[in-house]
């Protein structure tokens, strides 16, 4: 009866051009939707190569992407399958923070970074109001539209946000921007560990290098605590309760001055709404709200107009 | 740059100007929306600033656009579904009777059996194969929102696809299994295969075809979490007239009852937190009428004197309230269980609207037997 099953529906509205990428489960292909001439990016996920059918990471992508239409999260133009592949249809986005931050050619402005941390709020304000947890905020995620505008992309290990007491994997998120309750392995997390990832893009995007580079998952927390204080259970009720925790040395929290030196172009403001995203309890930590809400964001220099913001050549 | 702030409602006549004690940048980064409160809670915004609401969240959301319908609309659908099936059955019985040379007593045998299947006896197929997701999933020892999911997920497909297509018991264990992955529950195929005693092959074999008929969206707001909040503001506004333990109990039954209420049509005519309450009013309809009147009444003072919190903006009109409830009430108790023995008929007029020459054998066999008796009794056709 059912012959329209497996049958690979014809796409020819969007063409595959270049391969620009290879990820675990995606090869992504820059192309062209046809009947606009619109750019695309194609993501096509190996369906066949996995045996237990559609696979986890483009499930969470499809799932997550559905919900949201934002100026600040990738757009998802189209779904279709083709000889056993699925294949997402992504707007074109030409490069990305990371690009950015390692092309020394580049100069970019404390006005060109608050433009781009507008934008990553708001994107990330819009997935935890629908209730969704990135989980891999890094510079390499915030990708770049022709005309500069900041996407959050690659929802591959999004999830919901959890019901209090519900369980949850530590091990998400790219170990440089990974929040400390992540690495003391809690149980259970909420959004505010994507607000920490962004508090580490900052600082990138200030000192353009990484922030806390770690070499390994105990060296992050060495790494972590040693630029930012060890957090005790004066401020983070009962975080000494981590099993990891006995293990560590215990480092005094950077002084104003400390950080001044650190991050020259800062302004106090600026110092300030760091600290909110870096704070260590993540009850305290600054929700999205209060980030957009904050000073740094009202005091000049305002944010760059994204079009006039420097690109890659 | 869009001038839309993620924070607030930006309508369109919203001008700098509306907005004289925000701060304006160039980029146009504001959070500005006009609709002229002067209610502000924290003088540092803006006066007319504005939260987006979690019911315009709601109408952004993939369950509202593509699948929450009018009761017309809906029944249209489905209609169209079983249109579409039934040209394609009658077109390929016409060809059988054409091309086979058939006696008159056959050709009576189709036309009375090989009958496709009317809308509503699709919905009823339909509904006993969704209630055994359910009781399959429940086999599984799986969390209740997986359940829900799978529920959801089979009978959308069943909106887009009629079972005169896809025989449904082939999509039982495909939605579960993909409501597993999409909700976060991974299982290997094979072990789900062992578990729901079942192949690979005829898991995965719909997979794909099922995410496609769900258009792709795979996130689902059940009445759960709804039930979650009315459990807590129940206890706040009505504090210290109802009993702790009893409010759990109420909890738990109503719970149970919202997954009966997924098997309904009130999932696409109504908002999960409508669904929510109505099942609460099936479950004890003084408490939670009282908690309504308390929560949405016009007397701004409960009976202790104490002033009520409520917000004259975005106020919910009570009798309307109450109305919709009622009417989502009513989809939710009409669920209607179908008889095993009803689904074995109407899968039987399945297969032989889709099997003529299955019919015509049967036919045969039949006349074979009368003329000689002394053989054993053929199995009756299969057609579960």
């Amino acid at each position: 009866m059912s012959t329209a099953n497996n049958t690979p529906i014809a796409k020819v509205e969007y063409t595959k051009e270049k391969k620009v990428g290879e990820g675990t489960y995606a090869v992504v292909y820059l192309g062209t939707k046809q009947s606009t001439g619109r750019q695309i990016a194609v993501k096509e996920i190996k369906t066949s190569e996995f045996k237990d059918g559609l696979d986890m990471s483009a499930i969470r992508e499809v799932k997550y992407l559905q919900e949201m239409q934002h100026d600040n999260v990738i757009e998802l133009i189209d779904i279709f399958m083709a000889y056993d592949n699925l294949n997402l249809v992504l707007e074109f986005l030409p490069t990305d923070l990371e690009v950015i931050i390692k092309d020394k050619s580049i100069l970019f402005t404390p006005a060109d970074i608050k433009s781009w941390m507008l934008m990553t709020l708001r994107g990330v304000h819009h997935c935890h109001r629908n209730f969704i947890l990135h989980r891999d905020l890094k510079p390499n995620n915030l990708l770049v539209s022709p005309d500069g505008i900041i996407k959050v992309a690659d929802f591959g290990l999004a999830r919901a946000i959890p019901a209090p007491h519900e369980n949850l994997t530590s091990n998400v998120v790219t170990r440089w921007y990974r929040a400390p309750e992540l690495l003391f392995g809690a149980r259970h997390y909420t959004s505010a560990i994507d607000i920490w990832s962004v508090g580490v893009i900052f600082a990138e995007l200030m000192l353009r290098i990484p922030y806390l580079p770690g070499q390994n998952d105990v060296d992050q927390m060495e790494v972590t605590f040693r630029a930012l204080g060890t957090p005790t259970d004066k401020d983070w009720p009962e975080v000494s309760s981590f099993n990891s925790y006995n293990k560590l040395q215990i480092y005094p929290p950077p002084s104003t001055f400390e950080l001044r030196k650190r991050f020259i172009a800062a302004s106090e403001n600026a110092l300030k709404f760091m600290s909110g995203m870096l704070t260590m309890n993540p009850v305290k930590r600054w929700s999205a709200i209060e980030c957009l809400e904050s000073e740094y964001f009202q005091e000049m220099p305002p944010p760059t107009n994204p079009s006039e913001i420097p690109l890659p050549k | 740059m869009s001038d839309t702030s993620p924070l607030v409602v930006t309508s369109k006549e919203n001008t700098p100007a509306a907005s004289q004690k925000s701060k304006i940048d160039a980029a146009g980064t504001e959070v500005v929306a006009t609709d002229g409160t002067t209610e502000s809670e924290d003088s540092n915004k803006p006066l007319n600033y504005n939260r987006i609401t979690d019911d315009e969240l709601y109408r952004h959301s993939s369950q509202y656009r593509f699948w929450s319908f009018s009761k017309e609309h809906l029944r249209e659908k489905r209609d169209m579904t079983n249109k579409l099936a039934v040209e394609t059955i009658e077109k390929d019985l016409f060809d059988f009777k054409a091309l086979n040379d058939l006696t008159p007593e056959e050709l009576n045998a189709l036309d009375t059996k090989a009958v496709p299947l009317t809308t509503e006896e699709e919905l009823k197929l339909i509904d006993f194969y969704a209630k055994k997701v359910q009781v399959i999933s429940q086999h599984l020892n799986l969390p209740t929102e997986i359940i829900a999911t799978s529920i959801s997920f089979f009978r959308k497909f069943f909106l887009e696809n009629s079972v005169m297509q896809f025989d449904p018991k082939n999509l039982v264990h495909t939605t579960v299994f993909l409501a597993c992955k999409a909700e976060n529950y991974f299982i290997s195929v094979d072990s789900f295969a062992k578990k729901a005693k079942s192949t690979r092959e005829s898991i995965l074999k719909y997979e794909f075809k099922l995410l496609e008929s769900l258009k792709f969206t795979l996130l689902i707001h059940h009445p759960y979490k709804p039930l979650h909040g009315f459990f807590l503001d129940i206890q706040n506004i009505l504090h210290g007239k109802v009993d702790l333990n009893y409010m759990g109990q109420i909890y738990d039954r109503t719970k149970k009852k919202i997954t009966q209420a997924l098997l309904t049509d009130a999932v696409y005519l109504y908002t999960p937190p409508q669904i929510t309450l109505a099942v609460l009013l099936i479950e004890d309809e003084p408490l939670i009428t009282k908690y309504l009147e308390l929560k949405f009444a016009d007397n701004d003072n409960d009976d202790n004197g104490n002033e009520v919190k409520r917000k004259k903006k975005n106020s919910i009109d009570l009798t309307v309230l109450l109305s919709v409830i009622k009417e989502c009430k009513d989809v939710i108790e009409n669920l209607q269980t179908v008889s095993t023995e009803d689904a074995r008929k109407i899968a039987a007029k399945n297969y032989f609207c889709q099997n003529p020459k299955a019919l015509i054998q049967n036919l045969k066999r039949k006349q074979q037997q009368a003329g000689s008796s002394t053989e054993p009794e053929q199995k009756k056709q299969r057609t579960e």
